[in-house]
C-alpha cells in the first residue's frame, strides 16, 4: 500500500478530490483573465470600467449589463473583470514576499540555531501575536493610502507563520542522513542550505501559500471594503461593496454580485490549496487512496473496504 | 500521577505562562509604538490630521511630545498606557478610556456569544465529518467548512442583514436593543447582564433578539479552522492502537468515544481556540459596523475613517492585549487538558 501510496503521482492526488480540481479551474480561469485584463486594458471589457454614465445607473443585472450598473452608471461587470489585477495581484505578492522573509529567516533560525534562533523566533512570537486585520489598519493608516502601501501593511503582519513553518521544517530536514553524509563530505553550509534542505522544504510552504492566497484575498477586500489604503474608486471587489452601503436593499445586486465574485476567488485557492495540503501530507495520503479507490478498485486487487494501511498516529 | 506533583508542575507552568504574557504585552507595545512615532515619516501630521493647519500640528507636536527624544517620547507612551491616560478623543472631547470602557463590554458580549457558537457547531460539526469519513455527509460537512472560511465576512453580515432581517425580517437588522424599551442601568456595562440584573426581562429579550444575528455570522465565518482541526485529529486517533485497546478493554462504544476519541480532539481544538479567539475579535470592526454594533470595533472603524489617530492606536493596544489574553487562557487551558503538557515543561520530557 505504501508502495502504491508512492507511485501515485501528486497530481493525480489531488485530481482525485473533485473539490481541489475545481478550485483549480476557478484559479485557472481568473488568472488568465486577470492578465489579459492588464494586457489589454479595455479590450476585453465589454464597457470601459470606469466610465461614469449617470443617465444608466442602478440598472438590474440584464443582457446588455450581465451584472447591472453601479450608482454612478459603470458597468459592474467591467468593473469586476478590472478588479481581478488587484484583488489577486495584492494577495499574490503579499504572499511571495511574506513566504520569502518566512524562507529566509525561518532558514536562518533553523539551520543556524543558538542566539539567531532565539532572537528570530521571539521576534516572530510577537508579531504573531497581533490581530491580523486590526494592525494592518493600523500601519495602512500610517503609511497613507495607495496599494503599495497596502501591500507594505500587510507584509508586515503577514510573514510569521511562514517562519514558524519553515524553521520547523529545517530542522526536520536537518536531522536526516543525506544532510549528515553531506556535512561529511565537506559540503559547504551554501550548498547544504540551498541544496540540500531549501527544495525539501518548498513543497510544504507552496502549499501552504496556495491556501494563504485565499485568506489575504479576503482581508485585502475587506481593506477595501473598509474604505482603507486602498485609493476610492479604484476598481477593487471590497471597494465596490462597501461604496454601496445606503442602496444595499434598494440594489442588493450591485454590493452581492462582488461579494459572491470574492467569494469564489477565495473558493478556488482554498479548494486548491487544501487538496494540495492533503496530497502532499504523508499522515493524510493513505486516507486519500482510500477515498480514490473505493469506487474503482485497482484491477487484480482487494477492493479496500477500511482503511487498513497501518494508522499514521501508531507509527510515530 | 501523584497530584501534589502535578499542581506543582502546574503553578509553576502559570508562572512561566504568565511571565510569557507580560513579555509579549511589552514586545507589542513596543512595536505598536514604533509604527506609530517611527514608522511615519511626520508624526505629527499624521496625529493632526490630514488637513490639520500648521498651528494645529504644533499644537498636536507639544501635546503628543513629538518634538522630544524617541526614548524619551517612548517613557511617555508606556507611562500613560499603564495609568490609563489615553488621552482625549478630538472628536468627543471625550477622554479615550472612558469611551474603550464604554465599547469595550458590548463587543465583549458579541464576542463571546459567537466563540460559544462556534465552539459548538465547529466541534460538532468536526467530530460528525470525522466519525463519518469519506461519506456523502463528511464530504459535505467539509464543503460548507471550506466555503464558510472563504466567505468575506461582509457577504456574510448582507446575506443575514438581506434575508433574516428584510426578506423574512424574524431579527432586528441593527443595534443592540429596542429603542422603545425603558433604558436599563449601567451596572457591569454588558446589557445583557445589567437587565438580568434589574429582571428587566423584555430588555434582556430584545438584547437577546438583537445579538442572535451579528453573533451568528461572526460565528459561521470562523467556525471551519476547528472544524477541519477537529475532524483531522479524529481521523488520527480514530484507528490507533490506544483506541484498539480502549475496545478491548470492553468498553462501550459511548466511552471509546467520549473519552478517547473526542477529548484527543478537544485538546487539538483547545489550542486553535485562541486564533479564532482573535479572528472573532477582529472580525467585529466589519459586523459591527454593519450591524450598527455600539462596541469596540465600530469605535475603530470611525476612527480611521475620520483619520482620528489618536484614538486608533489605543483601540490596537486593546485589540492586541485581547489577543494575548485569550492565548494565555487557551495555554492554560490546554495544560489543564492535557496534563503530559504541565509535567513536559517542568521535566523537559515532551520536546
Amino acid at each position: 500500500m505504501l508502495k502504491l501510496a508512492q507511485s501515485l503521482k501528486f497530481r493525480q492526488l489531488l485530481f482525485s478530490n473533485r473539490l481541489s480540481a475545481l478550485g483549480l479551474v476557478i484559479v485557472i480561469i481568473s488568472v488568465t483573465l486577470a492578465v489579459l485584463f492588464s494586457l489589454l486594458g479595455r479590450g476585453i471589457t465589454p464597457y470601459d470600467p470606469y466610465a461614469l454614465n449617470l443617465q444608466q445607473s442602478n440598472l438590474p443585472p440584464s443582457t446588455s449589463h450581465f451584472f447591472g450598473t453601479d450608482f454612478q452608471g459603470r458597468d459592474i461587470f467591467s468593473r469586476v473583470i478590472a478588479a481581478l489585477p488587484i484583488d489577486l495581484g495584492l494577495p499574490i505578492a503579499i504572499v511571495l514576499f511574506s513566504s520569502m522573509l518566512g524562507i529566509f529567516l525561518g532558514m536562518a533560525a533553523g539551520y543556524l540555531g543558538g542566539l539567531v534562533d532565539e532572537v528570530v523566533m521571539r521576534v516572530t512570537d510577537l508579531f504573531l501575536a497581533f490581530p491580523t486585520i486590526i494592525m494592518v489598519l493600523a500601519v495602512a493608516a500610517t503609511l497613507g493610502s495607495g496599494l503599495v502601501n497596502a501591500t507594505l501593511a500587510f507584509i508586515f503582519v503577514w510573514w510569521p507563520p511562514y517562519v514558524r513553518l519553515v524553521r520547523g521544517g529545517v530542522l526536520e530536514v536537518a536531522a536526516e542522513d543525506f544532510i549528515a553524509v553531506s556535512k561529511a563530505l565537506n559540503s559547504s553550509v551554501r550548498n547544504i542550505m540551498f541544496r540540500g534542505i531549501l527544495p525539501n522544504i518548498i513543497p510544504s510552504v507552496l502549499t501552504y501559500a496556495t491556501l494563504d492566497v485565499g485568506t489575504a484575498l479576503l482581508e485585502v477586500s475587506i481593506l477595501g471594503f473598509l474604505g482603507v489604503g486602498i485609493p476610492p474608486g479604484t476598481p477593487e471587489l471590497g471597494t465596490m461593496v462597501g461604496s454601496i452601503s445606503y442602496g444595499l436593499y434598494t440594489y442588493p445586486w450591485q454590493a452581492l454580485i462582488p461579494a459572491f465574485v470574492t467569494m469564489i476567488l477565495a473558493v478556488g485557492f482554498s479548494f486548491l490549496g487544501e487538496g494540495a495540503r492533503e496530497a502532499s501530507d504523508v499522515k493524510v495520503r493513505p486516507y486519500i487512496l482510500f477515498r480514490a479507490f473505493r469506487k474503482t478498485p485497482l484491477p487484480g486487487r482487494v477492493p479496500i473496504t477500511q482503511p487498513a494501511i497501518s494508522t499514521p498516529s501508531s507509527g510515530d | 500521577m501523584n497530584p501534589s506533583v502535578y499542581l506543582k508542575d502546574f503553578l509553576s507552568l502559570l508562572v512561566k505562562r504568565t511571565i510569557g504574557a507580560i513579555g509579549v504585552s511589552l514586545g507589542t507595545i513596543t512595536i505598536i509604538f514604533l509604527i506609530s512615532h517611527v514608522l511615519s515619516p511626520n508624526p505629527a501630521r499624521l496625529w493632526a490630521g490630514p488637513r490639520a493647519r500648521a498651528s494645529t500640528i504644533l499644537a498636536v507636536q507639544a501635546r503628543y511630545h513629538l518634538n522630544d527624544p524617541i526614548f524619551l517620547q517612548f517613557y511617555y507612551f508606556l507611562r500613560d498606557l499603564i495609568t490609563g491616560n489615553f488621552g482625549i478623543d478630538p472628536l468627543s472631547g471625550q477622554p479615550i478610556l472612558a469611551e474603550i470602557r464604554f465599547y469595550l463590554p458590548n463587543t465583549l458580549e458579541l464576542v463571546f456569544v459567537s466563540f460559544a457558537i462556534l465552539v459548538v457547531v465547529g466541534i460538532g460539526l468536526g467530530y460528525m465529518s470525522g466519525m463519518r469519513f469519506s461519506t456523502p455527509v463528511d464530504s459535505m460537512i467539509r464543503t460548507i467548512y471550506l466555503a464558510s472560511w472563504s466567505t468575506p465576512m461582509y457577504l456574510a453580515a448582507i446575506l443575514g442583514i438581506l434575508v433574516f432581517a428584510t426578506y423574512i425580517p424574524i431579527f432586528p437588522s441593527g443595534g443592540m436593543y429596542s429603542l422603545s424599551l425603558s433604558p436599563v442601568r449601567s451596572v457591569t456595562g454588558f446589557f445583557l447582564v445589567d437587565s438580568l440584573i434589574e429582571l428587566n426581562i423584555p430588555a434582556f429579550l430584545s438584547g437577546l433578539q438583537h445579538l442572535i444575528l451579528p453573533a451568528v455570522v461572526l460565528a459561521a465565518v470562523n467556525f471551519g479552522l476547528i472544524s477541519r482541526a477537529v475532524r483531522s485529529s479524529i481521523l488520527n486517533v480514530r484507528w490507533s492502537t490506544y483506541v484498539k485497546t480502549a475496545r478491548a478493554k470492553g468498553l462501550n462504544e459511548d466511552e471509546v468515544k467520549r473519552k478517547h476519541i473526542l477529548r484527543n480532539a478537544l485538546i487539538d481544538a483547545t489550542s486553535l481556540s485562541a486564533v479564532l479567539f482573535g479572528w472573532v475579535l477582529t472580525g467585529t470592526v466589519v459586523v459591527e459596523e454593519l450591524f450598527a454594533w455600539p462596541g469596540l470595533g465600530q469605535f475603530a472603524f470611525q476612527a480611521i475613517y475620520s483619520n482620528d489617530y489618536p484614538v486608533l492606536i489605543p483601540i490596537v493596544v486593546v485589540f492586541t492585549l485581547g489577543v494575548i489574553i485569550a492565548n494565555f487562557v487557551a495555554d492554560v487551558l490546554y495544560s489543564i487538558l492535557d496534563p503530559r503538557i504541565a509535567m513536559g515543561a517542568q521535566t523537559g520530557a515532551i520536546s
